[in-house]
């Protein structure tokens, strides 16, 4: 219940600031933006990037799960990589590339290629926890592997590919880092702008209202298209491993394809960095090596930032997890979903939100370390949530019954025998929590604490010269990080199967 | 070690009742059988006794304490000190044999092997056994982990659910002459749960039968199986021969003759309950044979009655040489048999 409190705190902020100055000021700021044709922008935006993510998302945990893949292990890391590269760095990238890129298709490109990870991590983790004897049974009355596909698979694969989905749109409606190199105006950048012109809190305000209700109507939206349906497995036993389908002579093209996202996804932006380095100036490889003594204490902050609010993610997520997988009933639910609510705020709108807040009510946390660790925190809360509630719920039930027959108190099972199974859970929502911390600006613009820098906020404040070369470094750094973030992130993933079949 | 006391125990979700007075006296180191289909209520009645849910009416207490008063005393399922052995075992998957025994243990008690090598021996299973995981044992192995587990604590009391489902019949065997022994090692009073007749009838003291949410008798095996309530009982406990008779002066008349009743009854029409062993070949021609079940030890003959062939009549035999089809045989009932209201 406090989580919810907590993370509710800008979304009321945000309401409370943008009918501060009355509706009609409210409703000046809407005209005075443009704001309907801005918004058309983010919804086409969100139109058009969710179903690529979705495309690309199933298609590649099909193939990393369910087939003869080569390399499986390797192509998981990569597959997922994408989504730990900084959407800033990757929007610089996009621009590079050429005025195409810069209109609406490199934007929805953008998201499609940045956050296809998110449905490609919930969709893999369903497909593992799948029966093959209903495959098997439905291969007895006689359907063929498209068939099964799409009759037996796709429908039980739903609640985690709409949930992948709902969190592509609400991110896609509020992005604004990956779109900073474009010149693709959206609801976000235009909040941004209100925000850089005089600092207008209630016309931002004014503006997030907007996309709070949108994602209200997205909430339920996804609710009523998942249903109340029951996926759970019926039928008692042992379950058998999965059999994966053979590739053959189709193994070239699938690895051609995968690699081509790949090559998208991580292989622009690493690309457009070592471009940078060559074709650089001699000035600007001077900026550069002199940015270079900022490159270690900015490293030390960003990651000191996400590790933090790794942390305080964590330990708001596992009561919300753990109640939304215990209990189920509409209080719960309503709980659950409201952590989504701040997910709808623009990053930056959070930021003002919280530091409004902070200056009100609590002056001392005002331009604090600890409340940015916090916004970030409850930003990425989602994310965090999304990871601990699929592997809490493969821990059975029995266990923790067993537990307490012991004699071990609630808050001791749940120590001794929920956390310990669910540490990869833990570590993944951890790692996504990390990365997207890494990976964030706009919050960190508005929270910093002035005498500290980030790896973000200086590869931004060199990007905006025009030798690139000076930002290269910072993004050097962040790329490395994503790697080994997604590193860490598959070879941890690989033990909740493992977990799940023992 | 400490009895269990059940009274008037009652328990529904929503406007469907699923244990309705439940009146159960569990003594001091013995084994209750709690019996009953799918749906009965049986595992209800064990996490109501655990405490993992609460009772809407009623009062459990374990060695005079109460644990459950419906509305004013709920003590949590780690303060009963309750036993409890999962479907399946349930055994944690991130400890070893050891680390899951142990479980239950005080923290200074954890770190000694002491009691960990004591228990599994209690249960029959090798010392060495300790450092392996929970996915290197069978089947059987891990019931007898998951006993060791609750036993560890020396709790007052032992709940079973359903420990042998999944087992094969050898293995089924084994482990229930393992647990028994570690239960009468330690002198736990324990209650088992199980759908399997034959299995409550052999392991329990005294056997509970629980049909629609209610317990509707409770007896020691023997009587349960020669005297059950009523038919339904008498037809779930084991394989039942009923036929239509008329009690006259003590004795009743039906398609097998004339038989002594178990217990004195009015006359009147009755029915007659026959278990398939009590009946025998004997000399004449009083039915014809059907068929039969071939089971190893013991052979099911189908017959029909020549005075009743509507009814279907089966005999128990452990002769090696059974008649066949077709052949006509004399019967004979031993023993007295149980009558119930026609």
């Amino acid at each position: 219940m406090l989580v919810a409190v907590l993370v509710l705190i800008p979304v009321v902020v945000t309401c409370i600031q943008a009918l501060e100055g009355g509706v009609s000021a409210a409703v000046d700021a809407l005209r005075a933006s443009s704001s309907l044709g801005l918004l058309k922008n983010s919804l086409l935006v969100t139109v058009i990037s969710v179903p690529i993510c979705g495309l690309l998302g199933v298609t590649g945990a099909w193939f990393v799960e369910r087939t003869r893949l080569p390399f499986r292990r390797l192509w998981a890391v990569l597959l997922v990589a994408p989504l730990t590269v900084p959407p800033f760095v990757t929007s610089y990238a996009w621009a590079n590339l050429g005025n195409p890129f810069q209109g609406l298709y490199g934007a929805a490109g953008i998201i499609g290629f940045t956050y296809f990870p998110i449905v490609f991590l919930l969709v893999a983790v369903a497909l593992r926890g799948l029966d093959p004897a209903l495959e098997e049974t439905a291969q007895s009355l006689g359907l063929g592997t498209t068939r099964i596909f799409f009759r037996v698979i796709l429908p039980q694969l739903r609640p985690a590919l709409l949930g992948g989905l709902l969190l592509v749109a609400l991110d896609a409606l509020v992005e604004f880092d990956a779109f900073v190199a474009l010149r693709f105006r959206t609801f976000s950048s235009d909040i941004y702008a209100q925000y850089q012109l005089g600092f207008s809190a209630s016309g931002a305000a004014a503006l997030s209202f907007f996309s709070i209700v949108i994602c209200i109507v997205l909430l339920f939206g996804e609710a009523w298209l998942r249903g109340n349906r029951n996926y759970t497995r019926v039928s008692q036993g042992a379950r058998r491993a999965t059999t994966r389908y053979p590739l053959g002579r189709t193994t070239l093209p699938v690895l051609a394809v995968l690699g081509a996202l790949v090559a998208v996804g991580v292989g622009i932006p690493v690309v457009t960095l070592i471009k940078w380095f060559t074709t650089s100036t001699h000035a600007g490889l001077h900026t550069a090596s002199a940015n270079l003594h900022y490159l270690f204490p900015a490293s030390l902050t960003s990651v000191g930032l996400g590790v933090a609010a790794a942390l305080l993610a964590l330990v708001c997520a596992l009561p919300v997890a753990v109640l939304a997988v215990r209990y189920q009933g509409p209080v719960v639910t309503t709980l659950e979903r409201s952590v989504y609510l701040a997910f709808a705020l623009p990053d930056l709108v959070a930021g003002i939100a919280l530091a409004y807040a902070a200056s009100h009510y609590a002056s001392f946390l005002y331009g604090s370390f600890f409340l940015l660790v916090f916004a970030e925190a409850i930003l990425f809360l989602p994310f965090a949530l999304v990871a601990l509630r699929a592997t809490l719920g493969q821990i059975e039930r029995s266990l923790e019954d067993s537990a307490r027959s012991l004699g071990a108190g609630p808050l001791a099972a749940l120590w001794r025998v929920t956390v310990p199974l669910a540490r990869p859970g833990f570590l993944a929502a951890a790692v996504l929590v990390f990365a997207f911390t890494l990976g964030d600006l706009s919050t960190a613009q508005v929270l910093l604490p002035l005498n500290l820098y980030t790896l973000g906020t200086e590869f931004q404040a060199n990007s905006s010269s025009v030798a690139f070369a000076a930002a290269a470094p910072f993004a050097a750094v962040l790329i490395g990080l994503a790697m080994i973030t997604a590193y860490v992130l598959m070879s941890r993933f690989g033990e909740v199967r493992a977990l799940a079949e023992s | 070690m400490a009895d269990l006391k059940c009274s008037r125990l009652a328990k529904s979700y929503g406007n469907r009742a699923v244990l309705t007075d439940i009146d159960l006296d569990v003594p001091e180191g013995t084994l209750t059988a709690i019996l009953g289909a799918s749906g009965s209520g049986k595992t209800t009645l064990l996490r109501l006794v655990i405490g993992f849910i609460a009772a809407d009416a009623g009062m459990i207490s374990v060695g005079g304490t109460v644990v459950a008063d419906a509305g004013r005393v709920q003590v949590p399922p780690d303060k009963r000190a309750i036993g409890y052995v999962a479907q399946e075992g349930a055994l944690f998957p991130h400890l070893t044999v050891a680390g899951n025994v142990a479980f239950g243990l005080p923290r200074n008690e954890r770190r000694g092997a002491a009691r960990v090598a004591e228990t599994l021996d209690l249960v029959g299973l090798p010392r060495d056994y300790a450092e392996r995981r929970p996915h290197q044992l069978s089947g059987g192995e891990q019931r007898r982990v998951a006993l060791a587990r609750a036993l560890a604590p020396r709790p007052r009391l032992v709940l079973l659910d359903e420990p042998f489902s999944g087992l094969d019949a050898a293995l089924r065997a084994e482990t229930r002459e393992a647990v028994l022994n570690a239960l009468a090692g330690e002198g736990t009073t324990a209650v088992l749960v199980t759908h399997d007749q034959s299995e409550a009838l052999s392991m329990g003291r005294e056997v509970a039968v629980l049909r629609d949410g209610r317990l509707v008798q409770t007896a020691s095996p023997a009587v349960l199986y020669r005297d059950p309530v009523d038919l339904e009982v008498a037809h779930f406990v084991g394989d039942a021969v009923v036929l239509a008779g008329t009690v006259r002066s003590g004795d009743v008349e039906c398609a097998l003759g004339t038989l002594a009743t178990r217990i004195a009854v009015a006359d009147g029409d009755v029915r007659v309950m026959i278990r398939p062993e009590q009946i025998r070949f004997a000399p004449g021609a009083d039915a014809e044979v059907l068929d039969h079940s071939y089971r190893g030890p013991d052979t099911i003959v189908h017959l029909a009655l020549r005075n009743d062939e509507r009814t279907p009549v089966e005999l128990r035999t452990f002769d090696q040489e059974v008649p066949g089809r077709g052949e006509l045989v004399g019967l004979t009932v031993v023993g007295p048999v149980t009558v119930y209201p026609a």
